[in-house]
């Protein structure tokens, strides 16, 4: 006679529990870690070498982890920037998970760490399930792509703290509709934050990298001991 | 396609469960697959029957359980499904409603010998 037991507990618990890991170790080296996640071309290499090429002229530190299928070549491209860069390679595996992470960590250099970036996996599906102990996931969006996404691809607009609408500079040249990909984004997740950004012309990458300014130092308040 | 490692989770998990109650076996394993948790039910079988072949949970059966995405109207309470995620009332047509369920990919159960 079978017996049933009730179970109430996430699948995912073994990377949740690697994850509640990563996460207590980087707040205790007080860096700001974003999961970036898009669609292949979407754009996030571009983004994070415009990035980091900010980064170099403030006192800040960065690291990227950078996730792909195959090959070097984003860690190649990102290492030109001076900061640790290293590629985290799947061989297949069509998202990351938090014991990639916690492996890739082990490679960056001890020390102060302000920023890290993880570029996840060219896929809006797989890597929204996943949390790498990050303190925000950011979804790329771009123009080429189409304003159907957000409601196509529901997870992950849903678990994105914020939503990057880039290539924005493409926008007169395509049918995309800028306020009803918003307005679709906020239906699945009414909290969800936007910028405009491109690569290559105006507005560039401001918004993003106030964004993130401002995320660092809502952890450094954080993170601050209370004063009695 | 990250269905098999989401079985393979699932399996350990069972194996855990299964071991903490006395290394019973296990005939039934129910699951809750929320509609944007980004899971296909279907690959997720699949994977589950290839994951288990030939190892201790061989023949245990999966039991997904669809759940559709939820909204609750902040307004008055009212649940319901909304169409393309509208978070619009049906009942008193407030807006501001928000999800309670449909985002989750949880085990529900183990059914043991």
């Amino acid at each position: 006679m079978a017996e049933r037991v009730e179970v109430r507990e996430n699948v995912l618990k073994e990377n949740d529990r690697i994850a509640g890991e990563l996460r207590l170790a980087l707040a205790g080296r007080g860096t700001l870690c974003l999961n970036l996640i898009s669609s292949p071309g979407a754009g996030k290499t571009s983004i994070l070498e415009g990035t980091l090429e900010a980064l170099r002229r403030t006192p800040l530190r960065a690291a990227v982890l950078t996730g792909d299928i195959q090959t070097e070549r984003d860690a190649d491209r990102l290492k030109r920037y001076g900061f640790p860069a290293f590629q985290i390679t799947t061989g297949g595996t069509c998202h990351l998970d938090a014991s990639m992470v916690q492996r890739a960590m082990a490679r960056l250099p001890a020390g102060d760490l302000d920023i890290l970036f993880v570029e996840n996996v060219g896929n809006l599906v797989c890597p929204a399930s996943y949390d790498l102990g990050e303190d925000a996931k950011v979804v790329v969006l771009s123009v080429a792509e189409g304003d159907d996404k957000p409601l196509k691809y529901p997870g992950i607009f849903r678990r994105a703290r914020l939503m990057m609408l880039h290539k924005i500079d493409l926008l007169p040249h395509t049918r995309f509709d800028r306020d009803a990909a918003i307005a679709d984004a906020r239906r699945v997740n009414p909290g969800i934050e936007v910028v405009e950004t491109s690569c290559v012309a105006e507005p560039g990458l401001g918004a993003w990298t106030r964004w993130i300014e401002q995320r660092l130092s809502e952890k450094r308040q954080a993170g601050r001991p209370a004063r009695d | 396609m990250h269905e098999l490692s989401i079985a393979q989770s699932i399996a350990d998990a069972a194996r855990e469960h299964a071991s903490q109650n006395g290394g019973r076996r296990v005939v039934r394993i129910g699951v809750r697959v929320g509609e944007i948790s980004g899971v296909s039910v279907d690959a997720l079988q699949f994977c589950f029957e290839m994951t288990v072949k030939n190892t201790d949970l061989d023949g245990a059966a999966l039991d997904p359980e669809p759940v559709p995405v939820r909204y609750r109207c902040a307004a008055c309470g009212q649940e319901f499904h909304p169409v393309e995620f509208l978070a619009d009332c049906p009942a008193c047509g407030a807006t501001g409603a928000s999800m309670v369920a449909g985002d989750e990919l949880g085990m529900s159960f183990l059914e043991l010998e």
